[in-house]
């Protein structure tokens, strides 16, 4: 009895050993072959649109930063007792992603009203596993236009929607919608005061198309509450005028617009030439056709 | 009765096909997606639209407005034509170029440009022998007044309305008049079939046919390249190869009639940054119009015998390896 | 009208003999040799010429323009010398003619070797763009060849008929064609006043249609930014070129007919003598025309101009330019002066190096320019600061002149060179002054 015994926790100390080691030979071994992933996590709210995560996801491949592509991350909203998945996301061809918040409402925060989320990446056979963690508090930016003494203003307040408090001094950009990018009107940083509030003066002369022109309000990724953007549009830009030529009749213009001198002019007297070579063929038809 | 619902329910269908190619480029619009009022109201009609990783995403339509009314893609038939109110302008920074030729590197290697003479090259240039040399990267200048369109005999070259100037290979017949024309040598030919390599084989995979919209893909044999300043990129909101590449900032792109460029990383007013640095035009007096300013070569950053090392009389395309 | 007999035997076309034979061989040969060589120019690319980026027109183009210019000799002889009532010419017109329709079928034919992409060539005329120059040259060439062809074939008919009747024993079947191309032609007053009124609308037509051509050959370059091209001469000055290089390559294929076919009596020490003098003219205007784009500017260069001149006049193209200007023109413009220098054999050679002298001038027109952009050459292999013709270019350019010469060559051994009924009606007409 003793001896079966033994034998039995001997053969299982012997194969537990035995896969024990090939396991971490091989986690070794796959660690060693594998490069670090480094996510980039960053919280954006778009007021009155979407809530969503920018995620980047790069490596340091032989000393070069390269994108992932084509990896997939799972979204988890972290809580004290659980980790509840909302989502997965898998990179594009530059390693980005958006995750969008469905349903901001649906996502739980901690006690302090921290929503804590923690983006993860499993590993496969090129990469190890990676995770980021982002914690941000809900803001609102509410932003309005006014007008005092013929002047634009935007009116925009930072409020803690828990709270329906203000909150004060934090860094505001007023920006306007550009086609490669924001440009920034102003002073960079707008600091919000006692009132969570900052009245900011738009310049004339903006252009826009038909004078329509999108301000944004943006807290600019803040430790505590990530980014946060507030669009205004109003009608106050500059109309753009197209001076384009494309409609003209221009030498440089395509066949269907030529300028009307050279429709004209070359014409008639192609017309003009070949209709006397088309008379002089048949005068030859009428030599030939001669019977006296 | 019957019919018409069908019809309705065809017509939807097809607003729906439509609405998913467009969905293409609003799935990352409608995050940044533009409104009247600071709420929107839901209208509870949901929109299948794609993300940009290929999956089929349900919005409420009320997001769907694409902030930039680009109006893209573009349809075959509107090539010809161009985004309508916008009008693509570049800035050149003498000031900041060092002839680190990233620019023409990253142009090459997005247009697979395999010959012997790259479509931005960088110059160097002094204009008399008093003055100082300084290096200038030159492009196309997409004329407002184009020379070259003026003289193309089948309409194979042509101006947009958003003042690109882009070439149809399949329409260009090589007589090579435009190259004469240009005063700006802004033009390449293809004296032979380019090796292009793996993209040709990948296009016939594709079924991709040369588009003016990406010069170079291909490049065909007997007709006439130039750079394109990249409407590809710029129908996906990103800027042209050279203005990302540049390490300095050099390059900057934009609308003008939004009055504003960016380099990546300053975004600007183009008529302030023009008078602040006192922007000119290449051979303003020849009346092209290019829609390239360069900011003269003031309070330089660095040495001009420094650009020196990477310079190549004799090359601009870098040859591949041999392995 | 009975033809006299010796007039037909005269003028009558003839065989070749051992050494016609064997100059069509050697022109087929050649033309082969260019077939060949342009085969392998649509095979591989444009890449086997020599041109590239920046020297991106070569001799396919100064060929062409050279081809254009020799096709005004039609213009002239035939339509300005009648106009101005110059009678003496009429020995010389039939060989006028099919110079210029020979030149300018192969204008056409060569401006197609040049394009590199010939495949496309309907494109030409589906999608033209009327404000191109190019456009412009595309509707003017195929109108001078039709009128040129009409030039040539309006005054055969009489003579066509003739032959008809002289080679009915002879030669049954040659004598058939004749029939066919003389279009029933029986000397009728109805015929003939057809075809006096034609001829007389096809002079006028062909004078303003000649212009037009050179002009338009002239503005392919002046409007371009180019220095050296961007000129307001350019278009006199090719009509002045043109004149030149017609009359010179009529001088010398006259002279290969005269002596090979015996017509000293018909094309005589006078035709010659008159032609001499009008080539002397037109040198003069042309160098006229040189002075006014080579030597003004040399006033207040531009930096361009001044690059530009210098090159042409001290520099790498010095040697050409002084060898086209002083051996092709000023030279001969002297010879010329004398009486001696306006006998049929020094004409002979003074007209072949005015043409040898106007195909490279045209080479000057268009290579030196080109190598100076506004913009600095850099970035391309050193070779592309230089152009010279390729072994592959100078085959099919030599081709071409080989098959001008072999259009010419055919239409001299079927066609009477001197026209027959022409001279006919004249010699009656002189016998009739003196009867009376």
């Amino acid at each position: 009895m003793k001896n079966r015994i033994n034998f039995r926790y001997i053969f299982l100390a012997f194969l537990s050993v035995f896969v024990f080691a090939s396991s971490f030979q091989n986690l070794n071994a796959q660690n060693a072959k594998k490069n670090k992933v480094r996510l980039k996590a960053q919280y954006i709210k778009i007021m009155g649109g979407e809530s969503y995560i920018d995620i980047t996801a790069t490596s340091k491949i032989e000393k070069q930063n390269v994108r992932v592509s084509g990896i997939e991350i799972t979204v988890y909203n972290e809580l004290e007792e659980e980790n509840i998945e909302l989502g997965k996301v898998t990179t594009n061809m530059k390693g980005e992603n958006k995750f969008i918040f469905k349903n901001f409402n649906s996502i739980l925060a901690d006690s302090s009203n921290i929503y804590n989320i923690l983006i993860s990446f499993k590993g496969n056979e090129t990469f190890k596993k990676a995770k980021k963690r982002i914690s941000f508090k809900n803001a609102d930016i509410t932003a309005k236009m006014v007008v005092k003494d013929s002047i634009n203003y935007i009116r925009a307040r930072l409020t803690d929607p828990n709270a329906n408090s203000p909150i004060i001094e934090q860094d505001l950009t007023i920006q306007v919608q550009r086609l490669f990018g924001p440009l920034i009107l102003g002073d960079e940083f707008n600091t919000t005061d006692d009132d969570g509030t900052i009245i900011v003066p738009i310049e004339e002369g903006i252009p826009g198309v038909d004078g329509n022109l999108t301000f944004e309000v943006v807290l600019n990724d803040s430790d505590d509450y990530g980014t946060i953007k507030a669009l205004v549009t109003a009608p106050i830009g500059t109309p753009i005028i197209d001076e384009s030529t494309f409609d003209d009749r221009k030498m440089w213009s395509p066949r269907n617009k030529t300028p009307i001198f050279l429709l004209i002019f070359p014409n008639l007297l192609i017309v003009g030439i070949w209709g006397l070579i088309v008379y002089l063929i048949i005068n030859l038809f009428k030599i030939s056709k001669s019977k006296n | 009765m019957k019919e018409q619902d069908k019809n309705a329910k065809n017509s939807r269908r097809n607003f729906l096909k439509k609405g998913i190619a467009l969905g293409a480029f609003s799935a990352t619009a409608v995050a940044i997606a533009s409104f009247q009022k600071d709420g929107v109201e839901e209208t509870g009609e949901k929109v299948k639209l794609l993300s940009p990783d290929g999956e089929v995403v349900e919005i409420d339509k009320a997001y769907v407005k694409p902030a930039q009314d680009l109006h893209l893609p573009l349809d075959k038939d509107k090539i010809r034509e161009g985004i309508p109110n916008r009008k693509f302008v570049m800035v050149i920074d003498l000031a900041r170029c060092k002839n680190a030729l990233k620019c023409v590197d990253a142009c090459n290697k997005h247009h697979h440009i395999t010959g012997k003479n790259a479509w931005l090259k960088v110059y160097k240039m002094q204009e008399s022998k008093d003055t100082a040399p300084y290096w200038m990267p030159s492009t196309c200048q997409h004329c407002d007044q184009p020379a070259c369109v003026t003289v193309c005999p089948v309409d194979a070259t042509f101006k947009r309305r958003d003042g690109l100037v882009l070439i149809d290979n399949e329409r260009c017949v090589g007589c090579r008049f435009c190259m004469a024309a240009c005063p700006y040598s802004a033009r390449v030919f293809n004296w032979e079939q380019p090796d292009q390599g793996e993209i040709t084989m990948n296009m016939d995979m594709t079924q991709h046919g040369s588009t003016p919209e990406h010069a170079g893909l291909p490049s065909i044999k007997g007709t006439v390249d130039k750079c394109d300043f990249c409407p590809h990129a710029i129908e996906k909101g990103e800027l042209p190869h050279c203005v990302s590449a540049c390490p300095n900032g050099v390059f900057y792109f934009g609308d003008k009639y939004e009055d504003t460029v960016t380099n990546g990383d300053e975004t600007l007013r183009l008529g302030k940054l023009l008078e602040d640095k006192a922007g000119y035009r290449l051979m303003e007096g020849l009346n092209t119009q290019p829609s390239v300013f360069y900011l003269p070569p003031k309070d330089r950053s660095d040495d001009f015998k420094d650009g020196l090392k990477d310079y190549n009389e004799f090359q601009s395309v870098e040859k591949p390896e041999e392995s | 009208m009975k033809i006299q007999d010796k007039l037909l035997n005269d003028l009558a076309p003839r065989k070749f003999d051992k050494l016609g034979v064997i100059w069509i061989s050697i022109l087929v040969l050649i033309i082969i040799a260019g077939i060949i060589a342009y085969i392998d120019q649509i095979i591989k690319g444009q890449v086997v010429t020599n041109m590239r980026d920046y020297a991106l027109w070569g001799i396919y183009i100064s060929n062409f323009v050279f081809f254009v210019a020799t096709s005004f000799v039609g213009s002239v002889i035939v339509a300005v010398l009648r106009l101005t009532h110059n009678e003496w010419r009429t020995p010389l017109v039939r060989v006028a003619e099919i110079i210029t329709l020979a030149s300018i079928v192969m204008a056409g034919i060569t401006i197609t070797l040049d394009m590199a992409r010939p495949d496309r060539l309907l494109n030409l005329f589906i999608y033209a763009r009327i404000q191109s120059p190019i456009t412009w040259d595309v509707i003017i060439i195929p109108t001078t060849i039709a009128i040129s062809f009409l030039l040539l074939y309006f005054p055969l008919l009489p003579d066509l008929a003739i032959l008809k009747d002289y080679f009915k024993d002879k030669k049954p079947r040659l004598s058939r064609w004749y029939g066919r191309f003389s279009l029933n032609w029986k000397g009728s007053d109805t015929q003939k006043a057809i075809q006096t009124k034609s001829i007389k609308i096809i002079a006028i037509m062909i004078v303003p249609i000649g212009l037009m051509l050179q002009t338009i050959d002239a503005w392919l370059f002046s409007t371009t930014y180019r220095i050296g091209w961007d000129s307001t001469n350019m278009g006199a000055y090719f009509i002045a070129g043109a004149v030149v290089a017609g009359v010179a390559a009529l001088i010398v294929v006259l002279y290969v007919v005269r002596r090979t076919r015996k017509l000293e009596e018909y094309i005589t020490d006078l035709h010659f003598d008159k032609l001499g003098k009008l080539l002397a003219l037109a040198c003069l205007i042309y160098l006229y025309f040189n002075m006014n784009e080579y030597i003004v500017p040399t006033y207040t260069p531009t930096k361009g101009e001044e690059l530009h001149l210098t090159t042409l006049l001290t520099g790498s193209y010095s040697y050409l330019f002084w060898l086209v200007t002083i051996g092709g023109l000023v030279l001969p413009v002297i010879l010329l002066l004398f009486k001696k220098g306006r006998k049929p054999l020094p004409m002979f050679f003074i007209g072949l190096v005015v043409v040898i002298g106007s195909w490279w001038k045209r080479y000057i027109i268009i290579t030196p320019t080109l190598l100076h952009p506004f913009l600095p050459i850099q970035g391309v292999p050193e070779s592309w600061h230089h152009y010279f013709p390729s072994l592959h270019e100078w085959l099919i350019t030599v081709a071409t002149l080989a098959m001008a010469l072999l259009i010419i060559t055919i239409l001299v051994r079927y066609l009477p060179v001197v026209p027959i009924q022409r001279t006919a009606d004249e010699q009656e007409k002189l016998n009739n002054d003196i009867k009376h």
